[in-house]
């Protein structure tokens, strides 16, 4: 069995934006997966403040998922059966938030982004552009101190990469802290500190 | 609407579709086999209601009990057995003489009864009319029907029955007991001593002093009711015994043979309601499953918002329960549409296919709810171990 990342020691702190980059099979996705609990480590640690999230049962897991993390991926990974503004939603309701502020949020945001006036349509109806800034906007609807983004900007032409990317650099700035992968060298550069993988390991960028 | 799209979740009209033919197949089957269980059923809770009597040998004008005439004499003398509280001489004679001795359980029946006598069988103290009224005392001319004999001649309350050359007024059609009485033509046992006579004129000539029969005599079978707290095998073996030239039936030894009879129809019926049971099973808990192993990517990306195995699994059994009712509920529409379809087509010739009662009806949708949520909780805890990154992955 080869170890996907080896001896890798990550931290960021509150406000800070890192970009890690690398080639295919480097170990980015995997280190992302596992900063956010989508995977358990075989070996090794990851606190998040002074709690060791990594050795958590899978209940408490799941609440610093819901509400202390939030995903951008690539892909999009919204819910083909529910609605935009559903797909918002989602993440307030395993937080236990009350729908109504949430559904204030979520059109308060979906409306920033520009994608309020497609909240009833499903995902298929939706561009690629669209797709991300709904993402976008569950991901963040929680206020959750940690953003980890997996190539958002992959999928999308460079207009709505820039938006994505201004929305990242602008959590940082409120003090949250936002891991981002990519491969591409104009998205890295908004981060404050770049980290290469290398077969599993950090090498200098 | 918010209801009815609550009640259907989006993206289930497949999954609702298969539970839904699952269902149709169960309930389909099912109601066959409700259908010959009431049938035998019906037989049985008659034959245990009274004890048949019926006059010795297998002679001139036998009728459809196959007996020798029962004479009025044997008549008082059962009466006089003690245990007796009361007997009902009878004539049954078949419709159609030309095809009496064949499929005697589906055989559509005169039956002439004394009126005078109250109805001896316990257990049909009265049949239910569904039109009009049940024969009285001193009835002549008018018949009561039975509603598959009814259908199939389109008759109806004020109608005429022929028979025979005689004519009677439909004063009654009963209410559809999914037994013998369905093919019956009832009327007063005069009317039917009339047709018998008809039918069979070597009898007149033993009326009268040369023969030594009287029109009273002119009886198939009697009707014998006990008194309560009698044991009515016991009864009958002792009318056996000490009333000569008579053949009587022990309740409880009818109702064996009717079983034993009906064996080959119970061992098809079981039959039919295990491969209801299988197809229908099968077909509902494949397609609940299916639909959640499809949602794999779903229950990743859920997990990864902060979603507890628990709330999936509560997630999974709403929507389970939702649509396993909902298609159970269109199985169940689609089954009542074909059989009554079918049903339809075919009560011309007297017949009936198909019983959805309520029992079964209710069977088959807490089986759809219970078997899909099983499925579903199944198929969320085969997938529960999965890491939300692994799910993720599955499902892309």
């Amino acid at each position: 069995m080869v170890p996907a990342l080896a001896g890798v020691d990550l931290e960021a702190k509150p406000g800070e934006f890192v970009a890690v980059v690398g080639a295919s099979g480097s170990g980015k996705s995997t280190l992302l997966n596992l900063l956010g609990l989508l995977e358990p480590p075989d070996t090794g640690e990851i606190w998040f403040d002074d709690l060791r999230v990594s050795h958590l049962p899978r209940r408490a897991q799941a609440r610093v998922r819901g509400g202390r993390i939030g995903y951008v991926f690539q892909s999009f990974l919204l819910i083909s059966g529910l609605t935009a503004l559903e797909n918002v939603l989602l993440a307030a309701r395993y937080v236990g938030r009350g729908r109504a502020a949430a559904l204030r949020e979520a059109m308060a945001l979906m409306e920033r982004l520009g994608v309020a006036d497609r909240r009833d349509h499903y995902p298929a109806q939706l561009s690629g552009g669209e797709q991300q800034r709904v993402a976008y906007c569950r991901a963040v609807l929680n206020h959750p101190p940690l953003v980890l983004a997996d190539e958002p900007t992959g999928s999308l032409d460079d207009a709505h990469a820039a938006v994505i990317l201004g929305e990242l650099r602008a959590l940082a700035r409120d003090g949250v802290s936002v891991i981002l992968v990519t491969h591409r060298a104009e998205a890295a550069a908004e981060a404050q500190r770049v980290l290469k993988l290398e077969a599993g390991r950090f090498v200098a960028p | 609407m918010v209801g009815v799209r609550r009640l259907w979740p989006r993206g289930y009209l497949f999954t609702v579709l298969g539970i839904a033919v699952g269902v149709a197949g169960l309930v389909a089957l099912g109601a066959m086999a409700e259908r010959i269980t009431r049938f035998i059923d019906g037989g049985d809770r008659f034959v245990l209601g009274q004890i048949s009597v019926a006059g010795e040998g297998m002679g001139m004008g036998a009728g459809f009990t196959a007996g020798g005439l029962l004479r009025v004499a044997r008549i008082a003398e059962i009466a006089r057995v003690p245990g007796v509280a009361g007997v009902q001489p009878q004539v049954m004679l078949p419709l159609k003489t030309t095809t009496s001795q064949f499929l005697t359980l589906t055989q559509e029946l005169v039956l002439g009864m004394d009126l005078a006598v109250p109805m001896p069988n316990r257990n049909y103290r009265e049949l239910p009319v569904r039109s009009g009224r049940f024969l009285q005392p001193g009835d002549r001319g008018v018949a009561v029907v039975g509603s598959d004999f009814a259908a199939s001649r389109r008759l109806a309350v004020g109608g005429m029955l022929s028979v025979g050359g005689l004519k009677w007024t439909i004063v009654g059609v009963l209410d559809k007991t999914l037994t013998a009485p369905d093919r019956f033509a009832m009327v007063s046992i005069e009317d039917a001593r009339d047709l018998w006579l008809r039918r069979d004129p070597l009898l007149v000539q033993l009326f009268g002093p040369a023969g030594g029969l009287g029109r009273a005599d002119l009886n198939s079978g009697a009707a014998v009711a006990w008194e309560a707290g009698a044991d009515p095998d016991a009864l009958a073996r002792r009318i056996q015994e000490t009333v000569p030239g008579v053949n009587v039936t022990i309740p409880s030894e009818v109702s064996r043979l009717l079983r034993e009879s009906t064996a080959f129809f119970s061992a098809l019926l079981l039959g039919i309601g295990v491969l209801g049971l299988v197809i229908g099973g099968l077909s509902l808990s494949n397609t609940v499953t299916a639909a959640v192993f499809e949602r794999i990517r779903d229950f990743g990306i859920k997990r990864a918002l902060g979603a507890t195995d628990l709330d999936l699994l509560r997630e999974v059994l709403g929507e389970a329960l939702a649509v396993s009712l909902s298609g159970g509920m269109a199985g169940i529409a689609v089954a009542v549409a074909i059989g009554w379809a079918i049903d339809l087509r075919i009560v011309r010739e007297g017949q009936q296919i198909f019983l959805f009662s309520p029992r079964l009806l209710a069977f088959a949708l807490v089986f759809s709810v219970v078997l899909g949520a099983l499925a579903a909780a199944y198929a969320t805890l085969r997938i529960a171990h999965l890491t939300p990154a692994d799910a993720i992955r599955r499902g892309a």
